[in-house]
């Protein structure tokens, strides 16, 4: 019996699992932005602009310093997807053409969500995205339109 | 017919009026509708198509000098591009370079890279070897690897200048890479490793623009050596293929302005306007090259729009001046119509007023404008020709005994006949009536217009076959000559009706020349003619009786009335000097009439004399023995006077009964019935047998005096007297 109880559990154990893993796979990339900096919501194309080099400037006028993820994070290609619905290569192509004509740099990058909220914090950068899980009170989420 | 011979004289005149609208294709006008408007299309499409060609020619120059400057301007941006990037990369080398040659062979890389110093590193990855070539530190996780062998590693153990490898292939991701490297010295200057770092090969031509490059354009980086770094057309990356390196840069060596030379690039067989450039103090060359199908292809559209164009407004013309030239074709086909019509209208009525209606011949006023032609032409050019004046005989017996039909039947055939015995140059004319006249031009020799008119004689005399019988009409001719005869229309005519009357009186049938002779025998016979006419009511006619005795008895037994003209000027004539006129003019009728009366009446007044009842004889002539008014004409006189018809005896003579002997049977035979004594004058003239003449009836024969002289001196004929004496008594 108590073998069977025991499975039992296992098996509720597993579904619930189940239940949770799949929030995790659908990781959530939320965008933001220091705890202090004034801007609450943007659309996605707003996003994507700053990040693809394209504009420098919040729509307040306020100077945007973007802040990407290493290559190959999932917070990366993810973001990309949402908000510019461009895969890696495409984006990459995107930064080799801006970077070879000379008419742009990349964002600096962060090599986790963590090292994103320090940055954050500090000088220089502004705007970032980070895996919903990681979010707290030094950050803000951005909310996007 | 001579109706044409003699219409072909007159119709010159139309023709010169008429001849413009008539024959359009004589004149080529320019204003003529089938030159004028192939002209003007001509013309048109020349100027149409020069213009459209020469557009075609301005556009496809402009094209060509578009796509070439553009390739070298493209060029330039690329080629400042390039130079750029690999100084960037030199640059971040150097750095790196410079941070372990000072740092003691500390780790720098991830600092300077924290720092920002070095190249993105999502696209490059630079990494730090020792001198055997073992990397001991990179940007990116590595795998513990040697690059002693790499050709730059190589070529840095020996040089210290910035160093590109050749496109190598990650055996992993399968994308092509370039490698950049430079070396890294100790501090006593021996060498210490490299830096070196690892760039897609794409990036170099991630600045291709569609847009400005199309599908087939080329961008690329080519070493020296021949090996394409990279190169891009469209979406299309390659590295490592090789190119004839010389060749594509042989001109632009040197200080010569780049230029853009239209190349059939060997990789891909695509013709390029192609620009290559050399970089400065470094083994590439840029390759920049426009697709000469695609930069020209715009100016292709348009060329073929223009060719379409200028084909339908061509073909627009075409119809335009199709309908145009039908039209005014179909303008000029009525016009013409119309003229003809009216050409051919005036024609009929001038034939209509200058041709005979019934025979087509000219008539009398056609002819005397070309009898007065001929004469002009004849003085001009003293030439001759011959008049000859027709008229038929017994044509008036034809008409009366036929009718009109018949006679007029009668008059086309005979001039048809006319025409066909003459030259094609002579002319056949009717005046009118039964007469014709024929102008012969260039002839006066009597023998040849002899020739002529026997020609005519016999032409009619032949048989015509009308209303059902067979007949025969004769024809009398007067022949005159120009300048002989006359050198007028009026008096060549006269003469030539002289001749015509004096062939008449020779027996008809017959043609006669006009002489002075005849010209006055004539005008005595106009005199005498005119002075007969009146002499029946100036009452200058009188009788003369001659007895006739009976041999028997010696008694007077008749008298004979003999006819005498009390001339005012000639004094008294003979009745044989004007009765053949008389005959001829027809005058004998009345005179004739007023003869018998006469006698009648003198018979009457002898009875009332008291002088015992005479028969009187009156003789009749060939035209007062066949005038249908004879009889009538016998009766009426004997009821007038109230003379016993016993007492009157009409003498005719043997010949004119043997003319037409039925008729005269006839004739005689009602004469006889009104009680009438008849006599036959002349007997044995003719050789009318007595069997023949005991048919007539008569009463009295007259034997010719030439038959009494014979039987006075022959004594065979003796008997024949005797013979004719019972009979006669």
């Amino acid at each position: 019996m108590s073998y069977k109880k025991y499975n039992k559990i296992l098996t509720q154990l597993a579904l619930l699992a189940i239940c949770f893993a799949a929030p995790i796979v659908q990781s959530e990339v939320v965008v933001v932005v220091s705890a202090s900096n004034p801007v609450s919501s943007l659309s996605k194309s707003q996003v994507a602009k700053i990040f693809l080099g394209k504009s420098y400037r919040f729509p307040d006028g306020s100077r945007a310093v973007p802040l990407n993820q290493g290559e190959g994070t999932f917070e990366r290609d993810d973001f990309y997807q949402l908000v510019s619905n461009q895969s890696p290569a495409q984006v990459k192509a995107h930064w080799s053409k801006l970077i070879f004509t000379g008419r742009g740099r990349p964002p600096r990058e962060a090599t986790n969500s963590d090292a994103v909220k320090q940055l954050l914090a500090g000088n220089g950068v502004n705007i970032g995205y980070i895996d919903h899980t990681a979010v707290d009170d030094s950050v803000k989420i951005v909310t996007i339109k | 017919m001579s109706g044409q011979v003699g219409g072909s004289k007159e119709q010159p005149q139309y023709k010169e009026k008429v001849s413009t609208p008539l024959k359009p294709g004589s004149q080529h006008k320019i204003t003529e509708p089938h030159i004028f408007y192939p002209a003007v299309l001509i013309v048109v499409l020349a100027i149409l198509w020069t213009m459209t060609l020469q557009l075609i020619e301005a556009n496809h120059l402009s094209a060509r000098e578009g796509a070439t400057n553009s390739a070298i301007e493209l060029a330039h941006t690329y080629e400042a591009q390039v130079v750029r990037v690999i100084r960037e990369i030199d640059q971040a080398l150097n750095v790196v370079k410079r941070g372990y040659e000072l740092g003691n062979n500390k780790p720098m890389l991830t600092l300077l890279d924290d720092w920002g110093l070095l190249l993105p590193s999502f696209l490059f990855s630079t990494s730090v070897t020792d001198a055997a070539g073992n990397v001991i530190n990179s940007t990116r996780a590595f795998e513990k690897v040697n690059v002693a062998d790499q050709s730059y590693f190589r070529e840095q153990l020996e040089f210290d200048h910035l160093v590109s490898s050749q496109p190598w292939q990650n055996s992993y991701t399968k994308t092509w890479k370039l490698t950049f490297s430079r070396r890294i010295d100790a501090p006593a200057g021996a060498f210490a490793g490299i830096v070196f770092t690892s760039v897609d090969a794409s990036y170099f031509v991630s600045g291709y623009e569609e847009a400005q490059l199309g599908q087939f354009g080329v961008l690329g980086i080519l070493g020296t050596d021949g090996v394409f770094r990279v190169r891009r057309s469209g979406e299309k990356i390659v590295s490592g293929e090789l190119a004839d390196y010389s060749q594509l840069t042989l001109e632009t060596d040197g200080l010569k302005n780049q230029e853009a030379r239209l190349l059939t690039n060997s990789w891909d067989q695509v013709a390029r306007y192609t620009v290559a450039t050399k970089l400065y103090d470094f083994p590439l060359a840029v390759i920049l090259g426009l697709s000469e199908e695609e930069q020209l292809q715009a100016s292709k559209q348009l060329r073929q729009l223009y060719l379409q164009r200028a084909t339908g407004i061509s073909i627009i013309f075409l119809i335009i001046t199709g309908i145009l030239f039908r039209l005014s074709w179909q303008l000029q086909q009525s016009r013409r119509r119309a003229m003809e019509e009216h050409i051919a209208h005036a024609k009929r009525v001038e034939h209509l007023a200058y041709h005979d209606s019934l025979t087509g011949l000219p008539n009398r006023s056609f002819f005397s404008r070309l009898l007065n032609h001929g004469i002009a032409e004849a003085q001009r050019y003293e030439r001759c020709f011959a008049l000859l004046f027709l008229d038929l005989d017994r044509f008036k017996i034809i008409n009366d005994t036929l009718g009109h039909n018949a006679g007029d039947e009668l008059l086309i055939e005979v001039a048809k006949r006319l025409s066909n015995s003459l030259r094609e140059t002579d002319t056949v004319a009717r005046l009118g009536g039964d007469e014709f006249v024929v102008l012969l031009p260039e002839m006066n020799e009597e023998k040849q217009l002899s020739a002529v008119a026997k020609k005519i004689l016999s032409a009619v005399e032949k048989p015509f076959h009308l209303a059902g019988q067979d007949l025969r009409i004769t024809v009398s001719i007067g022949i005159c000559a120009y300048p002989l005869d006359g050198e007028d229309e009026q008096t060549l005519l006269k003469n030539a009706d002289i001749a015509m009357y004096h062939a008449k009186e020779g027996g008809k049938n017959n043609f006669s020349f006009y002489s002075a002779k005849l010209n006055s025998d004539s005008l005595e016979r106009l005199a005498l003619e005119s002075s007969l006419r009146q002499a029946l009511e100036r009452g200058e006619f009188l009788l003369h009786y001659q007895d006739k005795y009976d041999l028997r008895s010696g008694e007077i037994a008749g008298a004979e009335a003999l006819l005498r003209w009390q001339h005012p000027d000639l004094g008294q004539m003979q009745s044989l000097q004007f009765l053949p006129l008389a005959e001829e003019t027809g005058l004998i009728i009345p005179i004739g009439r007023w003869v018998i009366e006469t006698a009648c009446k003198q018979a009457i007044r002898w009875v009332e004399q008291g002088l015992p009842p005479r028969c009187i004889s009156v003789n009749l002539t060939a035209r007062q023995f066949t005038d249908a008014h004879l009889l009538e004409d016998i009766s009426s006189i004997l009821q007038t006077t109230g003379l016993n018809p016993a007492q009157l005896e009409l003498e005719i003579t043997e010949g004119l009964l043997l003319r037409d002997f039925d008729r005269a049977l006839e004739t005689l035979s009602k004469i006889k019935e009104l009680g009438v004594r008849i006599a036959i004058d002349n007997f044995g003239a003719s050789f009318t047998s007595l069997s023949t003449l005991d048919n007539f009836h008569f009463d009295t024969l007259k034997i010719d005096g030439s038959v009494i002289r014979e039987i006075a001196t022959d004594p065979s004929d003796k008997q024949l007297t005797e013979a004719i004496n019972p009979v006669a008594i």
